[in-house]
């Protein structure tokens, strides 16, 4: 039974790792960049929606909109403001930046909120499903689960058969063609900014319902996971960073079970390294050779 | 239609496009042909806006009265108003299937009409029988169908081609070249820039010849190719 357990335990961190890797792996895919400041909107997010739901009392639902409409706007200004201007200049720099700006964030929240930790409410319910025996699947676990996979199918729908949709993956190819057919580089980075913003923000709120202190670098060691998870899955890729969240969840759930606590980050990282000596490009990641 | 007026271009340091200046009137066939790196792609990319001139003025009128500053106008606007670039290489999207791309040619317009879906594959049959393939999997004559394709899917006024026939093989040149030919005749007016000069300079009303960054001839296709100088530089003697 305990297997089951960890088995859901794990599916329900990896839920939350695949909802921060799709983020990561978008703006990789449009931006061609890596926003190390991600994990630190996840944490912006997490405060959010904390003082809406304890400190003003308000709902839940409250609580995750708000969450996600300041993430969504906060990731757009981070764009515009940090990255936008370093468009020309190598990817280095703008990396750089990214480092920058998760610093910032996270001094910034440390200044406005203080570093003491903050016990997320159980936004929702301490219950859950009894599935005969002593197997309980807590409420929060249904819910983390059942967001990742409707995020995925609804992002893969999106890039699939809209017109917006189909316009980021052709600016994901190559922007100058891109351009040439009348799709606007600006605004569709733009856009890839705020989706994956706002999914780090519900990555947030899941997150801290699961383990609910909520410090300033709550979101870094996520974010930093989840960075691992997309290339685990083929940067780029969004079914790749879906099954590289999960896994790498399952990976380091049952290594702090049947291993070591101590070591189960140490055994995630061993897993990465091996998987990508096999396969440099992931999971899904693509290759596709160019005919002349 | 189309007026490039003493245009400066620079690469950093480099002095890539110096004083060009030509004219594309409406209707015609015109050819920027010359040796590999004249400068003929970058003029094409300078009109389009992917690289801006240091110096000089490009309007396009597109028969409507108005007068535009290619200049200042960002790339993406333009393909609205009817001046659609294939570009050096094709540059199809190649992880998306042939009517993805064909539907990216249309995003100017909204949705991808079926009128317009058909005629295009009316113009190229093997695209609708690979319609639902990945563009990466075409070979080098159906991608450079589907580069043309999808630039038709914006209705343009002005059609621009650079290189259409590189890398392809001489019957597929030929095919390549009578569409030129025909869409020329159904209205469209076309600037094409070549290294296959012989080609080119068959079906060009009128050419000119860039060197290192110059406009150095000009003359109908049929004069220069009957230039002697042309011929020893381009056309093998």
């Amino acid at each position: 039974m305990s297997f089951i357990n960890n088995l859901i335990n794990g599916i329900s961190l990896g839920s939350v790792y695949a909802i921060i890797a799709l983020g990561y792996t978008m703006v990789y895919g449009i931006a061609k960049m890596l926003n190390f400041a991600h994990g630190d909107i996840i944490m912006v997010g997490a405060y959010i929606c904390f003082f809406v739901c304890s400190g003003a009392g308000l709902s839940p639902i409250l609580g995750i909109l708000a969450a996600v409409l300041v993430c969504t706007v906060l990731g757009i200004v981070i764009e515009q403001l940090a990255y936008k201007p370093l468009r020309q200049v190598t990817s280095l720099a703008v990396l750089i930046t990214a480092i920058g700006v998760s610093y910032f964030l996270q001094n910034a929240a440390q200044l406005l909120w203080t570093s003491n930790p903050r016990i997320f409410p159980a936004i929702f319910g301490n219950g859950g499903v009894q599935l005969g025996g002593d197997l309980t699947i807590p409420y929060k676990t249904l819910v983390t689960i059942g967001a990742c996979v409707i995020i995925m199918v609804a992002l893969i729908l999106f890039t699939g058969k809209t017109r917006t949709g189909k316009a980021m993956r052709a600016c994901s190819e190559d922007k100058d063609a891109a351009q040439l057919m009348g799709i606007n580089i600006n605004s569709t980075i733009s856009l890839t900014f705020a989706i994956g913003s706002a999914l780090a923000a519900i990555a947030g709120v899941l997150l801290c319902a699961a383990y609910p202190k909520l410090i300033p670098t709550t979101g870094s060691m996520p974010g930093i996971k989840a960075f691992t998870a997309a290339v685990f899955g083929g940067i780029g890729s969004i079914p790749g960073a879906f099954l590289g969240g999960i896994l790498l969840g399952v990976i380091e759930i049952f290594s702090s079970a049947y291993l070591s606590t101590e070591l189960a980050n140490a055994i995630v990282f061993l897993v990465l390294i091996v998987i990508l000596l096999v396969k440099p490009t992931g999971l899904l990641g693509k290759k596709i050779s160019e005919k002349v | 239609m189309l007026k490039v007026d003493k245009i400066n271009v620079y690469y950093e340091k480099i002095h890539a496009i110096k004083d060009v200046s030509f004219e594309v009137n409406p209707g015609e066939v015109v050819a920027l042909i010359g040796a590999n790196g004249a400068g003929k792609t970058t003029t094409l990319h300078t009109i389009t806006g992917l690289i801006r001139p240091e110096s000089g003025q490009i309007t396009y009128s597109d028969g409507e009265g108005g007068q535009l500053d290619l200049t200042k106008m960002p790339p993406h606007k333009m393909v609205a108003k009817g001046l659609a670039h294939v570009p050096e290489g094709r540059r199809i999207f190649l992880q998306m299937t042939v009517l993805e791309n064909l539907e990216m040619g249309a995003f100017c317009k909204g949705k991808a009409s079926k009128e317009d879906l058909d005629n295009v594959f009316a113009r190229f049959p093997r695209l609708e029988e690979r319609k639902k393939q990945i563009a990466g999997t075409l070979s080098g004559g159906e991608q450079q169908m589907l580069a043309m394709g999808r630039a038709l899917m914006s209705h343009p006024k002005l059609l621009m081609l650079d290189e259409p026939s590189m890398g392809l093989s001489p019957i597929l040149v030929e095919q390549i070249f009578d569409i030129i030919a025909e869409l020329h005749k159904s209205g469209t007016t076309i600037l094409l820039v070549e290294q296959n000069a012989e080609m080119a300079l068959q079906i060009a009303d009128r050419a000119y010849v860039l060197e290192s960054g110059h406009v150095v001839m000009t003359g109908t296709g049929a004069e220069l190719a009957a230039s002697e100088e042309i011929r020893k530089a381009y056309l093998g003697g």
